[in-house]
């Protein structure tokens, strides 16, 4: 275990529905979506000095237009936090969630702050290309052959791991089928009851006599999931991005819209406020790997992660494995010979969506949750693949 | 007489043929309300929604651009019939039966506004017997108004008044129909399946007759009765699965029953496989199985000594195939007449028997023999009509030999050809065409909606057009004029083999334009379909060959060097296009002032398919245009404009009518849409005068244009990267596009540089020689030389 001068304890842990891209959230803002977590994981812990909080730090992908201008500071003066309350807004793509929950712990191990958020806000819906507003490359990819993979849109990275490990279409199809199935279970089950926080949507349209009509309509669920994923309508759909390829819109994750946030507290502060925490965030490690093969990079740093913790992969009793693919999770799972019955157990991203830089906090919100519902459950794991080639995963222990 | 105005346009049916109807009426920006019944279950309006997103997917498109279908609303007869006091025309398009027709009649009529023209779009019920269904004082405003399928490209409109029908009110909607909806118009009598289908549906009898008698396949058939006599590639059976077997048979059930006297009556019935096919449920293509049917991509076609379906194929026989080669139709009559062989006495007898049918019914069905032609023309897609087809095979001498066919048995019916037969030369004249009923030559239609068709289409024998007056030409285009329109706006056409632009056209166009500067006060480029194919790609091959790049440079050079006269002359130079304008054609439209682009244009930058770019100026345009829009956007970035010119350039985009056309960004918002491309000419010299008197200016040349540069290279390359690792492309795909990317953005120098449009021309012409430098390329313009097909390498 790596030293550190003191630990991080989770106290709450909440998130919105995650919402189809265009979907419920067409019209939601990600700094209204943020400043939404931001509220009620406070509410989460009554009594809370809000002053307290050292920063807020958010993760997001693609850090601009609406969710542009450091998103972090804005959601959390939207959500009526104190000025004196500070926010930044951080981008490991895919891992920006983890990676705020992973920095706002280390501000506390550190001993530099009691009281953190971590948060994450994606909206996919707002930007109109899904690689950002304005793409531009620099000719320097091109200029050299052994960076033209800088240039490989992910779908084709999945594909050359679906080569490389060799995972076919059908197990890749099944996976996706099975992905569906959990969440559905999940949601008939309740299980996500405790980390969503309904989102109540308001729509403006015009309605009658030249006035606007405005509507409310509460969001409950998660709008990804669907019941009649079948393998053989899976089959039918052609791969997108590669002519002879086996990664369809079918077994890679949606485009989606979302936001959680995650409230850290020092021991000092839980002493303070008589607080029972969660779980303590035992260790985070993240690494590269070729971009052209970018599915792979869990590999790299789930043992990286597990060796900080001092733990197992057998120990581990539930791990968040972000689908970005089916391709590139299923080779991860078999590389690290993870145990599939406890990889997501209520789905996976195919199903759930893929809020690109809320992700990770979000699926911390669902680990936590498992943690609170399953008293046998000690270690969980958030991990996931990040684009241009890394991996990232972050191990917590219930306490 | 006053103008019929027609604001907003109601069709009852949202079948077929009535929802592409409204369909076309939104392409002509005339607002519609498509109504049908109430849905049993779910939205009321639910079966026009489904049949307005069936429309979006259907090819050929009835929507002749993306946004066309919001124009149409979906209604129902359930809650919306007030509605239709909104609407100055209604055309009713339900299913053929009477009684249900007359049904809704008396449903809608209280509802009709005072004045709005109800018209049916019955193929075939008597419309003065529909007609008896509206209320006695709304009988003057109703008439048949017959669609082809698919109504946006089908030119013909039967037009079919009644007794009682309004004159004034019929002219108006003739001009309306013509101009408007672009279609080309046949005033039909109320006589069974009016004129085309009569005999256009005799005609299929007479194939099938003479399939049967003479032990032909189908596919055999097909082959005979396709492009090799002037008719469509689907041919006779392969038309009729298109239309489903059902359909035809429903229609030979009409005949039967509407035509007991019709001298051919015993042959209006069903064929027995024809039963047994559709007993079997094959009905043509909805059913996937007919006549034909695809077994995987294999097409099999249905063979009646087998009783089973065979691999279809089917030869001509080598002597037919040289008879129908020949240009002089007296003796290629005379020959098929002569020869033994049965696929010759099959071409011989179905010209016949439809010869003798339209001589017979003339007088009946139609005011003269140039409806008949036309109708064929317009309603079949027949190269000529019947009794111009009989007159260019020499008049007399045919009508011989189909009285002694009559006289042998051989002909379908022993009714004798009527004496007026054989008391004239032919039908048609320069002063008119022949009516049978009134025994005299009727000029054309005086309506003045038809001053505005300079060249109107023509039947065999009739006067010949007023060519102008030329004022230069050389190998390459004419330039002259129409005194009679206006004798200072020149025209100029292209008039090598299919339009391509060669060394004589540029020289030419750029004599022309000289000469039209000092002269003219404005110039058309215009020239029967197709605008232009391209550039002329033999001359390029040659060059290749030869490997005199240096003379390659030099032609390019001259291309944009035309193109931007075009396009900076001291006088307008507006571009009338119709058909395909593709490749250098497509370049010189952009070029040009203004664009007077008929409806049905297909206009692309295509050069990537022969492993090229467009370097006649048009990557330059699509920079240039990049630059003004982006001057607009919040932040003036250029590189989205660039984007969708370099997806529409790599990909080959061909816009499918002129919407697309300006969409795509081969014309410009203000240039002029005509939907009856008989008249683009005439609003050409007219948008040319115009111009002329309105401080018209040419285009100053801009020095400074902000473009890409390396950046946007860079992102076009990231697109390519992925199909390329994808398989989606080629090597060379990858390398042509990355030359296009390159002339878009300006060449590779810093993102957001201002250069000159000189520059981007250099560039543009840079990258072309050296693609053409490259094998690759150069196989492109041999396979395509050869076969007419780009090759993938």
């Amino acid at each position: 275990m790596s030293k550190q001068i003191q630990d991080a304890y989770i106290v709450a842990a909440v998130r919105t529905p995650v919402a189809r891209r265009n979907g419920a959230f067409r019209h939601v803002r990600p700094d209204d979506m943020l400043a939404k977590v931001l509220r009620d994981v406070v509410a989460k812990v009554p009594g809370l000095d809000v002053t307290e909080i050292g920063d807020v730090i958010t993760g997001c992908a693609m850090p601009e237009a609406e969710q542009g201008m450091n998103v972090a500071r804005i959601g959390l003066l939207l959500a009526g936090l104190p000025d004196g309350v500070p926010g930044i807004t951080i981008n490991r793509f895919c891992a920006s969630g983890l990676q705020a929950v992973a920095d706002a712990a280390s501000r506390i191990r550190l001993g530099e702050a009691d009281v953190m958020i971590a948060a994450g806000t994606e909206s996919m819906s707002a930007m109109p290309q899904i690689m950002g507003n304005k793409v531009s490359l620099n000719p320097e990819i091109f200029a050299r052959a052994e960076n033209l993979s800088i240039a490989y849109g992910m779908g084709l990275t999945a594909e050359k791991v679906a080569q490389q490990w060799k995972v076919s279409r059908e197990d890749q199809d099944a996976f996706a089928v099975e992905s569906h199935r959990r969440a559905c279970a999940a949601i008939a089950a309740g299980h996500f009851a405790d980390e969503i926080l309904p989102y109540a949507v308001k729509s403006y349209a015009p309605g009658a006599d030249g006035t606007v009509r405005i509507t409310e309509r509460v969001v409950e669920h998660d709008e990804g999931p669907r019941p009649d994923a079948a393998a053989d309508t899976l089959a039918r759909l052609k791969p997108v991005f590669a002519a002879r390829g086996s990664v369809t819109a079918g077994n890679s994750s949606q485009m989606s819209d979302g936001a959680a946030a995650v409230l850290l507290m020092s021991e000092a502060a839980l002493k303070r406020y008589d607080l029972k925490p969660i779980a303590r965030f035992a260790s985070f490690a993240v690494a590269g790997v070729p971009p052209e093969v970018m599915g792979i990079g869990p590999v790299e740093a789930i043992p990286r992660a597990l060796a900080r913790a001092g733990v197992a992969m057998a120990d581990l009793g539930w791990t968040e494995l972000n689908e970005a693919f089916a391709a590139q999770a299923l080779a991860v799972m078999r590389q690290l010979e993870m145990d599939p019955a406890k990889v997501n157990p209520l789905g996976g991203a195919i199903a759930l969506g893929h809020p690109l830089g809320a992700t990770g906090a979000i699926r911390t919100a669902t680990l936590v949750a498992a943690m609170q519902r399953d008293p046998g459950l000690r270690y969980g794991m958030i991990s996931m693949c990040i684009g241009t080639g890394m991996g990232a995963a972050g191990v917590i222990e219930r306490v | 007489m006053s103008r019929l105005i027609i604001r907003k346009v109601a069709v009852l049916g949202a079948g077929v043929m009535g929802a592409q109807i409204a369909a076309h009426c939104a392409n002509a920006d005339v607002p519609v309300i498509l109504f049908d019944l109430p849905a049993r279950e779910g939205p009321a309006n639910g079966v026009v929604d489904k049949a307005l997103a069936g429309m979006k997917k259907l090819d050929p498109a009835p929507f002749a651009a993306k946004d066309r279908a919001q124009y149409v609303e979906s209604a129902n007869y359930g809650s919306d019939l007030a509605r239709l006091g909104e609407c100055d025309l209604v055309i009713e398009a339900i299913a053929e039966k009477m009684e249900w027709k007359l049904d809704l009649y008396a449903k809608v009529a209280p509802h009709l506004r005072a004045g709005a023209i109800f018209a049916s779009n019955t193929s075939g019920l008597s419309i003065e017997a529909l007609a008896a269904g509206m209320p006695a004082d709304r009988r003057n405003q109703f008439c048949g108004i017959h669609f082809f399928n698919p109504p946006r490209y089908m030119p013909l409109v039967e037009l079919i008044p009644t007794a009682a029908t309004d004159v004034a009110l019929l002219d108006g909607l003739e001009a309306w129909l013509v101009t408007r909806l672009g279609k080309s118009i046949v005033r039909a009598r109320d006589t069974p399946n009016f004129v085309a289908n009569r005999v256009g549906v005799f005609s299929i009898l007479a194939v099938l007759h003479h399939t049967q008698r003479l032990g032909l396949a189908f596919d055999e058939v097909d082959l005979l009765t396709g492009p090799r006599i002037g008719r469509p590639k689907s041919a006779t059976f392969r038309t009729a699965d298109v239309v489903g077997l059902d359909t035809l048979v429903h229609v030979l059930g009409t005949m039967q029953a509407t035509l007991p006297d019709d001298p051919w009556c015993a042959h209006f019935r069903t064929p027995e496989w024809l039963q047994a096919l559709i007993a079997k449920g094959a009905l043509g293509q909805k059913s996937k199985a007919g006549i034909y049917r695809k077994q995987g991509k294999q097409i099999q076609v249905l063979d009646l000594h087998l009783q089973d379906y065979r691999d279809s194929g089917g030869e001509v026989l080598p002597e037919v195939e040289e008879i129908l080669k020949l240009r002089n139709p007296v003796e290629k009559f005379a020959q098929l007449a002569a020869h033994p062989h049965p696929q010759a006495q099959f071409l011989w007898s179905i010209f016949r028997d439809v010869f003798h049918y339209c001589a017979v019914h003339l007088g009946d069905i139609a005011d003269n023999a140039r409806d008949i032609d036309l109708a064929m023309r317009w309603g079949f897609g027949w190269a000529q009509g019947p009794f111009e087809t009989w007159q260019a095979a020499g008049w007399k001498a045919v009508a011989e030999m189909i009285r002694d066919d009559i006289a042998h048995g051989r002909a379908m019916s022993d009714v004798a050809l009527p004496a007026w037969v054989f008391e004239r030369d032919g039908v048609h004249a320069p002063a008119g065409s022949y009516s049978a009923a009134e025994d005299t030559l009727k000029p054309r239609s005086a309506l003045p909606v038809y001053q505005r068709q300079l060249y109107p289409d023509r039947v065999f024998g009739e006067a010949a057009d007023d060519r102008g007056e030329t004022l230069w030409e050389n190998a390459g285009v004419r330039l002259w004029r129409r005194a009679d329109q206006d004798a200072r706006i020149g025209i100029v056409s292209i008039t090598s083999k299919m339009h391509a632009v060669g060394e004589e056209v540029m020289d030419g166009l750029l004599e022309a334009i000289a000469r039209a500067e000092r002269e003219l006060d404005g110039l058309v480029i215009w020239q029967p379909a197709p605008f232009a194919v391209g550039a002329n790609l033999q001359q390029v091959g040659e060059a290749c060959r030869a490997g005199q790049f240096d003379l390659l440079e030099k032609m390019v050079a001259k291309f944009q060097r035309t193109s931007m006269m075009i396009k900076h002359a001291q006088i307008p130079v507006v571009a009338a296009v119709q058909g395909m304008a593709l490749g250098g054609g497509c370049e010189f439209v952009m070029h040009a002032a203004h664009r007077v682009f008929a409806l049905e244009s297909y206009v692309g930058l295509v050069e990537a398919g022969v492993g090229l770019i467009p370097a006649g100026g048009g990557s330059k345009e699509f920079a240039l245009q990049a630059h003004n829009l982006a001057q607009r956007a919040a932040g003036g970035d250029v590189f989205p404009y660039i984007q969708n010119a370099f997806q529409t350039i790599a990909m080959a985009t061909v816009a499918k009518s002129a919407q697309e056309a300006i969409a795509l960004g081969f014309g410009r918002a203000g240039d002029d849409v005509v939907f009856n491309a008989n008249e683009i000419l005439f609003a050409a010299i007219h948008r040319a005068r115009a111009l002329a008197e309105s401080a018209w200016r040419p285009a100053l040349v801009n020095p400074a244009v902000t473009v890409a540069g390396r950046n946007g290279i860079a992102t076009c390359e990231m697109m390519l990267v992925n199909m390329a690792e994808g398989g989606f492309i080629s090597a060379h795909d990858y390398r042509v596009a990355k030359a296009a990317a390159t002339a878009l953005c300006g060449g590779e120098v810093d993102t957001n540089r201002r250069v000159s449009e000189q520059w981007i021309l250099d560039v543009e012409r840079a990258q072309f020689v050296e693609l053409l430098k490259t094998e690759k390329t150069q196989q492109r313009i041999a396979h395509m030389l050869e076969t007419g097909k780009p090759l993938r390498n």
